[in-house]
């Protein structure tokens, strides 16, 4: 029952420190990320999916976001043309509220690690997980823009039922599952302490054929060589078997 | 849905089913559980961390059982705020409803599989570390 406590209190701070900040981000924190991500986008898109000649993401008046993913694709032929129509990049557009979902991981993971006791020991975590985040929204949007893109060609060429499915598939993924979910396997691969706190189930275990974790060395335990009898005492059992 | 709507009735709300459809009779709001309202994304993955920890198939029965009627818990409690949340305020809807609830149902399935996890050991399940 001790063991339940400590993930009792991480429930309760972590849901209060998830309201808290989730409320924050929606109402102040929002912007200024959507900001960042897009300018990040640009860059990095450019770099990954786009051509210099335009540029990769633009805000429209109403606040969407235009982009223009290189893709070629071979349209079938109309009645009215001559022949099939090459295209050479599609334009589309996502809605501000759609893009929201790749901001939203980083306050869900400051909410994790900040529910970890002692603040303190947290900052590195929280410093290093926050840039692994923000590596991950970053991604995780370009591979949005590229299945929507991918879709978008879709309706000029048609695709086959697996290649439908496995969008469809990965669409769902990148905006339903990864943002809610990656936060947190980050904050626990980030935060050695949350990780030994909650995660105790590798404890007490018995590691086969070797050594047992109560006889760690003499040097190890304090500093000091061991001595013969040390040794021969520590090594004893799992030798002879 | 038959839940909510009693745990509204009880604690002297007022609220209509209509099939899978909340409905408030006075103000004609509604809201609807679908497929992924009900909690089933969240459970799928209580289910596959449970069924890759190593443990004896019982343990394994009680996380599942035990589990899925915490997540179903919380998801009453989520879907009561909604429906009462809905009539406050459209946006507190979208912004509870889209990120708040699945985070927080997100951190509970996380919590109850360490709780599953670390009595489940306790009670003789190995974890097997790859050697």
């Amino acid at each position: 029952m001790t063991a339940d406590k400590p993930l009792a209190r991480f429930l309760v701070r972590g849901s209060a420190l998830l309201i808290l900040l989730l409320v924050f981000w929606w109402f102040l924190l929002l912007n200024p990320l959507l900001f960042l991500l897009r300018d990040s986008a640009e860059i990095f898109g450019t770099l990954i999916l786009g051509d210099d000649s335009r540029q990769f993401v633009t805000e429209t008046p109403s606040g969407d976001w235009s982009f223009r993913v290189p893709l070629e694709v071979v349209a079938p032929r109309l009645p009215q043309q001559s022949g099939p129509l090459q295209i050479h990049s599609i334009d589309f557009d996502i809605a501000r509220s759609d893009v929201n979902a790749f901001t939203f991981s980083l306050p869900v993971f400051w909410a994790i690690v900040l529910a970890a006791p002692g603040i303190r020991r947290s900052l590195r975590p929280l410093i290093f997980g926050t840039i692994l985040v923000a590596i991950l929204e970053i991604v995780l949007l370009l591979i949005f823009v590229e299945i929507s893109a991918r879709n978008a060609a879709a309706q000029l060429a048609p695709q086959s039922g697996w290649t439908k499915w496995f969008l469809h598939f990965g669409e769902y993924l990148v905006v339903n599952v990864i943002p809610y979910a990656a936060p947190f396997p980050i904050a626990l691969s980030v935060h050695r302490e949350l990780r030994s706190q909650f995660c105790r189930w590798g404890e007490g275990t018995p590691i086969p054929g070797g050594r047992r974790p109560g006889l760690q060395s003499g040097a190890a335990r304090n500093g000091r060589p061991r001595s013969k009898k040390q040794r021969r005492r520590d090594m004893g059992p799992a030798r002879q078997s | 849905m038959k839940v909510s709507h009693g745990l509204i009735g009880i604690c002297g709300g007022h609220a209509r089913v209509e099939g899978a459809v909340l409905r408030d009779p006075a103000t004609g709001f509604a809201v609807e559980m679908r497929d992924g309202c009900n909690a089933v994304n969240v459970t799928i993955l209580l289910w596959s961390a449970v069924l890759a920890f190593p443990a004896p198939w019982r343990l394994k029965a009680l996380g599942f059982l035990a589990g899925s009627l915490l997540i179903q818990a919380v998801n009453i409690v989520r879907f009561i705020s909604l429906f009462y949340i809905g009539q406050y305020s459209m946006t507190w809807f979208d912004f509870a409803h889209g990120y708040l609830w699945e985070s927080l149902l997100v951190l509970d399935t996380m919590v109850v599989f360490c709780l599953w996890a670390n009595r489940a050991s306790k009670y003789g399940a190995v974890p097997n570390d790859g050697r």
